[in-house]
């Protein structure tokens, strides 16, 4: 065989990659990993996190096409002429990455304990559903169901270890306030995350016939600058004794938008130095 | 489909030892392993080992290849092995344990391997193979491993291990799958966790595969299955991809497991099987 004329398992050459939240810290790596491996990233973002500058960014570094869009994901008909926008430029669409979400800092400067389960406002508790799993709904049923029009495609929904786990919520206490005034990571952040696991698998059996494979990967903490005690405690919790580095969900995510993956679906890929496994 | 694998999941300058080398998941995975990058130590039981070890080392380089013959069921050959390859090898960066014996003396595809009838002999075979094996190799390799802090151990288990065999595939074929291998297969998940969280603080990763419907169509012996045999119609029709996997389905977990693509990955069940267990 002439190995130099083999292509590469995880090659993506001209494959259009639509990352939602894709200017943020892990989108832009999720971004990153898809034009390493020669496919064309499209970032998703709100106006404010300027997918385009960091599009263009992307696309300067890697010598790949790539496409920035300012839409709100929570809107049908923003959604709908995204991929409009993504079929216009490229001609295709064969990759989708549910990666936004919000996720807020526990604390709030105002000092109000508003993360906890007792004082969580409403609209906080619909603003995150919306963005995590209405947005990952609205771009599976626009962008997936074309995917599945073209009988090929890849969906892969970015969830947690904490929609394996519950919270631990230790971890986020602070020496000195009383029970009622303690951070905690929110209720929103569990439900959406383990409602996108139960997205991936409804979406695998239903397109399963269609050619379209979906995934999830449930990454856990990634080190950015924490208090130090956080990152020590959490540490604590996990086999590998420490939180995760920014690239290191890069493989994963290679792996399951590329062939290499090509007999699965319906899985949730736990990366979480064995936090879940003890 | 080609094993090759792009600079992430590179395996060059990384040693591996694959146990159940010549097997029909094995030679594949003896394949993904040279072809990116890793010098390979095989071990295998029967004598087709020596002729693809020759070939690989043909299309690889002899440098690149060491094979051992070994029946790893008589336990003080098998560890008079693995402490041959330890003091000659003392930088094996990744273990794949994926020997298992599928026969008769296993209980498949015969009456004496039904829940009924299954004996002792039969199950202390299944845990030797799922679990023994596995454990063996690890307490061998292991001390190195931890001493570099750094080591990758998979473990090839089944779907079965996560779900029963439906006894309706099975109705009306001389196909049978004994119990001892759902119950040693998901011993192995037990023991890849618990290795996993004895050794992640020495910088040692333990994973499992576990392989959906992967039947040895390539064949004939006691685990093969004809290509136009009506049972691989009902396995297919239990999958959700409608179809079997090829065993070169398997090269992308097996690298991104064995590579440091994975390197935040540890104590997991990598389930690779067409979304039969999803439905």
């Amino acid at each position: 065989m002439e190995e130099n004329a083999i292509k590469d398992l995880f090659d993506l050459t001209g494959r259009v990659a639509v990352i939602t939240g894709g200017a943020g810290l892990l989108g832009y790596k999720h971004a990153e990993i898809i034009a390493r491996a020669g496919g064309i990233p499209v970032l998703v973002d709100l106006a404010a996190a300027q997918p385009e500058t960091k599009a263009a960014q992307l696309a300067a570094e890697y010598s790949v096409k790539s496409l920035g869009c300012a839409i709100d994901i929570t809107k049908a008909d923003q959604v709908t002429s995204l991929l409009e926008a993504i079929l216009e430029r490229f001609g295709t669409v064969d990759i989708l990455i549910n990666n936004a979400a919000n996720n807020p800092k526990v604390e709030s400067p105002s000092g109000r304990a508003w993360s906890r389960l007792e004082n969580f406002p409403l609209a906080v508790w619909e603003a995150d559903l919306a963005v995590g799993l209405t947005g990952a709904f609205l771009c599976s049923q626009v962008i997936g169901a074309e995917m599945a029009r073209r009988k090929k495609g890849v969906i892969v929904n970015v969830a947690s270890d904490l929609a394996v786990i519950a919270p631990d919520q230790r971890l986020y206490r602070q020496e000195g306030l009383p029970e009622d005034r303690q951070p905690v990571k929110p209720v929103t952040y569990s439900v959406v995350k383990t409602g996108l696991v139960g997205l991936t698998r409804y979406l695998a059996t239903y397109w399963a016939h269609c050619g379209v494979r979906v995934n999830a990967i449930s990454p856990g903490g990634v080190y950015n600058g924490q208090p130090e005690d956080f990152v020590k405690r959490l540490a604590t919790l996990i086999p590998l004794s420490r939180m995760a580095h920014v690239d290191e969900y890069q493989g994963a995510i290679l792996f399951l938008c590329s062939d290499a993956s090509s007999y699965m679906t319906g899985t949730n890929l736990v990366i979480d130095g064995g936090r879940s496994c003890w | 489909m080609t094993l090759r694998a792009s600079s992430l999941f590179s395996l060059e300058g990384k040693t591996a030892l694959l146990t159940g080398a010549s097997g029909f998941l094995g030679r594949t995975f003896a394949r993904t392993l040279l072809s990116n990058g890793a010098r390979l130590i095989a071990l295998g039981r029967s004598e087709r080992l020596d002729a693809m070890s020759a070939e690989w080392a043909r299309e690889f380089g002899a440098e690149r290849m060491r094979s051992y013959r070994v029946d790893m069921y008589d336990l003080a050959a098998l560890a008079t092995v693995l402490d041959e390859i330890v003091a000659r090898e003392p930088a094996v960066d990744i273990l794949v344990n994926n020997a298992y014996e599928l026969g008769p003396n296993t209980g498949f595809n015969t009456n004496g391997g039904t829940l009924e009838a299954a004996p002792l002999e039969q199950w202390m075979r299944h845990f030797t193979a799922g679990v023994y094996w596995p454990a063996l190799t690890v307490q061998k390799l292991g001390p190195a491993m931890k001493v570099r802090g750094q080591g990758s151990i998979i473990n090839i288990s089944t779907m079965y291990a996560v779900v029963a065999p439906d006894p309706r595939l099975y109705e009306g074929t001389a196909f049978l799958n004994p119990p001892g291998y759902s119950s040693a297969k998901a011993a192995m998940l037990a023991f890849t966790r618990y290795v996993a969280s004895f050794w992640g603080a020495h910088g040692i990763r333990a994973n499992a595969i576990l392989p959906g419907p992967f039947s040895n169509t390539e064949e004939t012996g006691s685990n093969s299955v004809d290509a136009a045999d009506p049972f691989l119609g009902r396995l297919r029709d239990r999958t959700c991809l409608g179809r079997l996997g090829r065993p070169d389905e398997l090269a992308g977990a097996l690298l991104f497991l064995a590579s440091d693509a994975s390197s935040y990955v540890t104590g997991q069940a990598l389930i690779v099987d067409g979304g039969w267990t999803t439905i």
